[in-house]
């Protein structure tokens, strides 16, 4: 049973893991080991890796080489559906299913787990919808009848409805404009806080990862190029990849705003 | 505009008889359409799953489909028979196509993002088939199932040509006894059904579409009792298929697409059914004659029809040489020995081949015999159907004896030749001396004089097996020996050609005439 942690292993786990496809190596010798609770962010450009990576964690990508372990169990010995079922999946922005309502996308994962038992299925999806913020008259609605951040939430519900023990999501606040954005930020970190649930999150956004992340790991061409809590990486980047990667971020003010023109090089600071 | 009220007048007048032919019509296609929708639909789900086997499933469809439908029928006719069965595979084999196509583009062209959600939040396989793909497919599997209902209902019109029912019937007996009005209402009628049928799955395309959760109960509530239809219908006709051969007391009597068998086979039905408790189940216009028939009689399919003496003989038993009718005995006793059927009620006429040239012709060159035709012929284009060019007897003997040839040959139906005389399509044509059209023709029936086609007098050919068992129709049979003449034949074919007289009437006035039947 793969859906229940084995004692004290860490959540996730790679070892010396590598994807090819024929000539190309997507993934090298990659070494990973993610804590029970961790916000983990992924960042790194496109073909990266990072995308690859979050796949093998529920086995919709099976490794060359290497072991990818779930709970202490190699995931390839696993029972992929019930894998997946105890696993929260929101990759590529949310992908809701246009044929079906907030309701049942919401549902789709509790229905598979519950069969018959409709009540648990309901109970479930109103508890989330409220978690994340949206309002029970959604419910009947279709996707197309959502708004683009309503359409993230619902996302996330889905993703979460089973409650989790892990949450893998991709880029999943992609096509919102930033207050919403930020918005959506905040709940997913107060759900996590709330929850304890493990998050792999991969992002293009530095900022992003930067704030929600315990620890952010930067990959470049398969292979991770450092992997620490963010502070760490903002003061001592591992390699000139890194530190051009969160060459912005090192520049921000973290100040209170009356104390904004003692920033160094922030803008708020210069005078003429 | 005549021809419209003739087609109007026609349906008003018959519309039972339409009525009868539409819902055969819909029951042929329908039970086509229903298979294609579960094996097609089946294929097409299969194929979408496991892509490598896409390309030659496709690749075997598309094939069929390419096949001519008539091809289709004659290369069946051999395992399934004349009738509703043969029409019903030819059918359902080009309703595949379009099914199978579109039920794999569909699903193949479902967002792959949409799946792999589906995929990896933990759906098995067969779950994301029926709650993602198939959904999200519908809309172009359903267009795919409009398109291919269409197309059956209209193909399924030349199911008569295997003697299988529907609104294919009226259209070939109005184009065999050239009656325009006839061959356009069954026309209209196929038309109608399919544009109704079109509409009707248009419907069902727009409410699967709905999704408010009152239309999606309304349309649960409408597919059940649709199934439910479905089932009783079919039911309904495969129990209609399977009681009806074999049924104690039937005679099943088959005729050629010729006006003069539709004729006689009526004036059959009447007096057998007169004289006996027997029922009579017409075929009437199967096409290709004898080559389709034979094998139905042969297999016990149908159990009477009437034939011609020459054409048994040269086609039927294969003899070569001339057949004169000194030679009868012996054909008699062949169709005994042989094929276990005899040769019952010789009705008296002869109807067989002649030669006519355009009067046009006939007086450019002054043609009176063969002989004269022969001269120049090669200048000429000769017009027959393909039985002619087949057969022993036909088309390479008649030229050898005169020393005759043709500049130009043309194969024709029987029912379209003097359309084509008329047209001047053709010069000479080989011609029925009992064709009502040809009191109507503009053409000299030329003179035989080297006496080269044989003689074909028409008699019924009836399984002996059905006359062991049915003792009573034999007499029946005998009371119509030498009752008719060629003039009088020629006459009641005009009647039905020329002055578009029902077939079963002029049966009827002839048996009333003859004081076989009573008035009324």
């Amino acid at each position: 049973m793969c859906e229940k942690n084995a004692a004290g292993a860490p959540a996730i786990e790679y070892r010396d893991v590598t994807k090819a496809y024929g000539e190309k190596t997507v993934l090298g010798h990659f070494d990973l080991s993610v804590r029970e609770g961790e916000f983990l962010t992924i960042v790194g450009i496109s073909g990266s890796g990072k995308t690859t990576v979050l796949k093998m964690a529920n086995g919709l990508v099976a490794p060359t080489a290497g072991q990818v372990l779930v709970g202490g169990r190699d995931v390839a010995t696993c029972d992929q559906v019930a894998l997946r079922r105890s696993i929260g999946y929101a990759i590529q922005g949310s992908v809701l299913f246009p044929h079906m309502t907030v309701e049942e996308n919401v549902g789709y994962v509790p229905n598979l787990l519950n069969g018959r038992d409709r009540e648990r299925t309901r109970a479930a999806v109103r508890k989330w919808l409220g978690i994340v913020g949206l309002s029970e008259e959604l419910l009947g609605r279709y996707p197309a009848e959502l708004s683009g951040g309503q359409a993230q939430r619902v996302g996330i519900a889905r993703a979460l409805a089973a409650s989790p023990g892990i949450l893998l999501m991709d880029e999943p606040f992609g096509a919102v404009d930033e207050i919403t954005r930020a918005q959506l930020q905040d709940e997913l970190r107060r759900i996590w806080r709330e929850t304890g649930i493990t998050v792999m999150f991969v992002t293009h956004d530095i900022s992003e990862a930067l704030r929600l992340g315990t620890r952010m790991l930067v990959m470049s061409e398969g292979r991770m190029e450092q992997c620490a809590a963010p502070a760490e990486l903002l003061s001592s980047p591992a390699s000139p990849f890194v530190e051009r990667l969160v060459e912005r971020e090192r520049r921000m003010c973290r100040l209170p705003g009356d104390e904004l023109a003692n920033c160094p090089m922030s803008g708020a600071a210069a005078r003429i | 505009m005549d021809v419209i009220q003739g087609m109007i007048g026609e349906l008003a007048g018959n519309a039972g008889f339409y009525a009868g032919l539409a819902l055969e019509h819909i029951q042929i296609s329908g039970i086509a359409i229903l298979i294609a929708i579960a094996v097609g639909g089946l294929a097409g789900i299969l194929i979408a799953e496991f892509q490598r086997a896409a390309r030659p499933t496709l690749a075997v469809v598309n094939l069929l489909y390419t096949i001519p439908s008539i091809s289709m029928l004659g290369f069946l006719i051999p395992f399934s028979g004349v009738g509703d069965v043969t029409a019903v595979i030819a059918l359902t084999v080009y309703a595949l196509l379009p099914m199978v196509r579109n039920t794999h583009t569909g699903l193949t062209g479902v967002d792959p993002a949409i799946v792999e959600a589906a995929r990896g939040m933990g759906s098995t396989r067969l779950q994301v088939l029926l709650k993602v793909r198939l959904p999200l497919a519908g809309p172009v599997i359903m267009a795919g199932i409009r398109n291919m209902a269409t197309m059956s209902i209209a193909l399924a019109g030349i199911a008569s040509f295997v003697g299988a029912g529907g609104l294919g019937v009226a259209i070939y007996r109005g184009i065999t006894t050239n009656n325009g009005a006839m061959t356009m209402a069954g026309s209209l009628v196929i038309a109608m059904l399919a544009l109704a049928v079109d509409a009707l799955l248009g419907v069902v395309e727009r409410r699967m579409g709905m999704r408010t959760a009152r239309a999606r109960r309304q349309n649960r509530v409408a597919a059940g009792v649709a199934a439910a239809v479905c089932i009783m219908a079919v039911a309904g006709a495969g129990a209609g298929v399977l009681l009806a051969p074999g049924s104690a007391g039937t005679i099943r009597i088959a005729s050629k697409p010729m006006t003069e068998q539709y004729v006689i086979t009526e004036m059959l039905r009447e007096l057998i059914e007169d004289r006996t408790d027997l029922t009579v189940e017409l075929t009437q216009g199967v096409g290709g004659g004898t080559s389709n028939i034979m094998p139905a009689m042969e297999s016990g399919e149908f159990d009477l029809y009437p034939e011609y003496t020459s054409t048994g003989w040269n086609l039927v038993l294969g003899e070569g040489g001339v057949y004169s009718e000194d030679l009868f005995g012996e054909l008699a006793d062949a169709y005994e020995d042989e094929l276990a059927m005899s040769w019952r009620g010789m009705y008296g006429f002869s109807d067989q081949y002649g030669l006519v040239v355009r009067r046009e012709i006939a007086e450019r060159y002054g043609l009176r015999t063969y002989s004269d035709l022969a001269r120049v012929a090669d200048e000429l284009t000769l017009g027959a159907e393909c039985d002619f060019y087949e057969r022993p007897d036909g088309y390479d003997a008649l030229c050898e004896t005169y020393g005759m040839s043709f500049g130009d040959t043309m194969d024709m139906d029987i029912g379209v030749k003097y359309e084509a005389l008329a047209a001047d399509q053709v010069d000479a044509m080989v011609v029925f001396t009992t064709d009502g059209q040809l009191s109507q023709a503009d053409a000299v029936l030329l003179e035989d004089d080297l006496g080269f086609f044989p003689s074909a007098r028409c008699g019924n050919v009836v399984r002996d097996e059905v006359l062991e068992e049915h003792p009573e129709l034999g007499p029946v049979l005998d009371e119509l020996e030498d009752t008719i003449a060629d003039d009088e034949m020629a006459r009641m074919n005009y009647e039905v050609e020329a002055e578009g007289a029902d077939p079963a009437d002029v049966a009827h006035e002839f048996l009333v005439d003859r004081g076989l039947i009573e008035e009324g």
